[in-house]
């Protein structure tokens, strides 16, 4: 018990002095996945494009509460990021298919106007190395991941906008 | 075999941490991801929590995964040698490296040599998947060849043995083409119109050593789909059939077993509808004739009934049944319009879902009912439309609207009929007839602090009766996260069960690493995720959780 504390604590404080969420300096190419549109054609997750604009992909299922919390709280704020930006979001939902023939009804009925993908065995989430969701990547203008988050917070999409205006200023 | 594992894996970290420096080969991209659950415990005897002599336990696996161009390898080390108890009740104990792969990925084909997941069609009759938290992974161990000779063709062919808990056993062989018209001819494409078509076909092998009974050493089945669009309409359907496969889950009969599972949807900005059926018909496949729980599945039949993500009414969800079931979903998901009198400033979003399963009606065939057994015959007959005893029922209402930029709020109601005595296995149990309300309330403090508030309450007369719920959480994006809760069995017949199963949980969030650690109770219940489900017994004490990727 005290050694689990002991951990966890040790884990926090060595976190914590990270600060700060910057640009990753590693470059991790978007892998080769195929996935479904909602109309149920075969797409490859790296014709993941946005005409040289940053990308933010967002995993996300139906059952997943944080993550139908993201997706509502990021459309409230998306044409005003869009203007600002240029930036297309892509939400992939990994729904199998128990669920997945939802989530046309369900997201087009929220109105939300996010390109989405189907990933119905989990084969994208695997290859991008996502445990738990929901789990958001931001990517620069040539496909690659720069930047990271698990997890979801009403705010933290305010940190995926600020790392696609850093990759802009940086260009 | 362990050796050799590990001898391949120093191999691996070699060669690429050689390569990495190469820099002709600096398109290397080494990835991967972590997760520790632990635990210790304390007996409880009030919630059914057993002293337990391993008090510290845990899971852990490691996933590496290398990539350059398009070839790629990797493994998964997991480490499960004193599971969570949960785990050891299900037999998922042992460590060591049984996920291993390695391939090429070209715009024309694809090859991938070891351990790999794949899913014809929906999975009526082939699925490999994993699924982490409930110790379920199938992975088939061999080879799988993928060819896109033409826009709109992807055909797959798989050949190998399948991963049951630490070991590999079995045998299983398969293909699958998929045509899609609308990418091929841009005719369709540039029309509206969508249509594409699929077949599968698979085949196990186990040797017969039966003294009993003659048994059909490979078992085929196949199925066939199509998939229709037109705008904003959709529909996909699905059937299979599986040839006769006598086995101790549907007590050695030789009927073959059908499935069928059509979905039809439309979908506009501010409006969804969606309507789905299933039957299944002695659909359980699986490598091994003899198994029980989770294990051997070869195919994955769905359920098609919502699955809750709030506390109570997760309590009682439906397992599938692919020996038999007959049911529809529906669900209408509307938002009234944002900037209206009735919609408010943002807009009111407002889903109606129903589910409804059965059983179907089985017609013992005259063998059997004069030897008093099905055993050994075709066993029974089934009208398609016959509906038999009830499985589950769910009717659930949710409506949702964010008032100002700070509150939002989320009202559910939920009424379900349960059949424990189908889906648990408790014979003599009678259903379960449950009302839930729940309020969810988020207020947001400011840019980086939040509030919520979750209230539940069950009604119910039997099973375990009525419970409360309520959940505090307290969000400090982007790190933290706090969070208290209790669940109280108020309503239990039993007074000394009115227990209290209290949670506190906190996590620390830094990018993509989360470290969460928590105490409290955690309530005898089932877990289900997607299909498939297990047990989850009762426990008491404190967790540790970290969860990385890099």
């Amino acid at each position: 018990m005290k050694q689990l504390l002991i951990i966890f604590l040790a884990a926090c404080l060595g976190m914590s002095a990270m600060g700060q969420e910057n640009l990753s300096k590693r470059v991790i190419p978007l892998p080769s996945v195929e996935v479904k549109t909602l109309d149920g054609s075969v797409f490859n997750t790296k014709d993941i494009k946005n005409d040289g604009k940053p990308v933010i992909i967002c995993f996300f299922a139906t059952w997943c509460k944080p993550c139908m919390a993201e997706l509502k709280n990021i459309s409230d704020e998306y044409e005003d990021w869009q203007e600002e930006t240029g930036v297309k979001i892509y939400a992939v939902s990994i729904d199998d298919t128990r669920s997945s023939s939802r989530v046309a009804p369900l997201v087009k009925g929220q109105g939300w106007e996010y390109e989405f993908l189907l990933d119905e065995n989990s084969d994208f989430k695997r290859a991008m190395n996502v445990g738990d969701i929901p789990h958001t990547f931001v990517l620069d203008g040539e496909g690659n991941i720069v930047w990271q988050h698990a997890s979801y917070a009403p705010g933290v999409e305010q940190e995926y906008i600020e790392a696609v205006r850093q990759i802009l200023s940086t260009k | 075999m362990l050796n050799k594992n590990i001898l391949a894996v120093l191999f691996f970290v070699l060669v690429s941490s050689l390569w990495a420096q190469n820099r002709f080969l600096k398109n290397s991209v080494i990835t991967g991801n972590f997760q520790l659950d632990g635990q210790y415990y304390i007996p409880d005897t009030t919630i059914g929590a057993d002293t337990i002599d391993n008090k510290v336990r845990a899971n852990a696996f490691l996933n590496v995964n290398y990539s350059n161009g398009g070839f790629s390898a990797g493994f998964r080390y997991e480490f499960y040698q004193y599971p969570l108890i949960d785990f050891e009740k299900i037999n998922y104990k042992g460590h060591g490296i049984p996920h291993y792969y390695a391939g090429y990925n070209h715009d024309y084909f694809e090859v991938v040599a070891g351990s790999f997941y794949e899913q014809f069609g929906n999975g009526l009759i082939y699925r490999s998947y994993e699924n982490r938290n409930l110790g379920f992974d199938n992975a088939t161990n061999g080879i799988k060849v993928v060819g896109k000779p033409y826009k709109g063709i992807r055909l797959v062919g798989i050949w190998g043995t399948q991963r049951n808990l630490f070991v590999k056993e079995g045998e299983i062989r398969g293909g699958d083409i998929d045509i899609s018209f609308t990418e091929m001819i841009d005719k369709i494409k540039n029309s509206g119109f969508r249509f594409g078509v699929g077949g599968s076909f698979v085949s196990k092998f186990e040797k017969d050593n039966d003294l009993d009974y003659n048994l059909p050493q490979n078992v085929a089945a196949w199925a066939t789909r199509m998939n229709f669009g037109y705008k904003d309409f959709n529909i996909n359907a699905e059937f299979a059939q599986k040839f006769n496969d006598p086995g101790s889950l549907n007590n050695m009969i030789y009927k073959n077993g059908h499935a069928l599972f059509i979905t039809a949807s439309y979908a506009m900005k501010g409006l969804g509808v969606y309507v789905t059926g299933l039957r299944t018909d002695n659909m359980d496949f699986r490598a091994k004739r003899n198994v029980v729980l989770n294990n051997n599945m070869i195919n994955y039949v769905p359920t098609i009934t919502r699955e809750h993500t709030y506390a109570l009414p997760s309590m009682f969800p439906y397992a599938s049944q692919p020996l038999g079931q007959i049911g529809i979903q529906a669900q209408v998901n509307y938002q009234i319009p944002k900037k209206t009198k009735i919609g408010g400033k943002y807009g009111t979003d407002i889903m109606i879902n129903y589910s409804r399963m059965h059983g179907i009606q089985q017609q013992w065939v005259e063998e059997a009912v004069e030897s008093g057994d099905m055993a050994g015959t075709d066993g029974y007959t089934s009208r398609f439309f016959a509906f038999g005893d009830l499985y589950y029922q769910d009717l659930n209402i949710e409506i949702s609207r964010k008032f100002t930029k700070s509150w939002k709020l989320a009202l559910s109601y939920v009424y379900l009929i349960y059949n424990q005595e189908v889906i648990e296995g408790h014979a003599g149990e009678p259903n379960v007839n449950s009302h839930t309300v729940i309020a969810d309330l988020t207020y947001k403090i400011n840019n980086k602090h939040a509030l919520r508030l979750e209230l539940q309450h069950m009604y119910a007369k039997e099973h375990n009766g009525s419970w409360a719920y309520a959940q505090l959480e307290y969000t400090v994006a982007p790190h933290w996260f706090v969070s208290v809760l209790d669940r109280w069995n108020y309503g239990n017949p039993n007074p000394a069960k009115r227990v209290h199963y209290y949670m506190v949980s906190g996590s620390f969030v830094y990018k993509t690493t989360k470290v969460t650690l928590n105490f409290g109770k955690q309530y005898e219940g089932i877990l289900c995720v997607g299909g498939v489900c297990r047990a989850v017994p009762a426990s008491y004490g404190a967790g540790l959780s970290v969860v990385t990727s890099f």
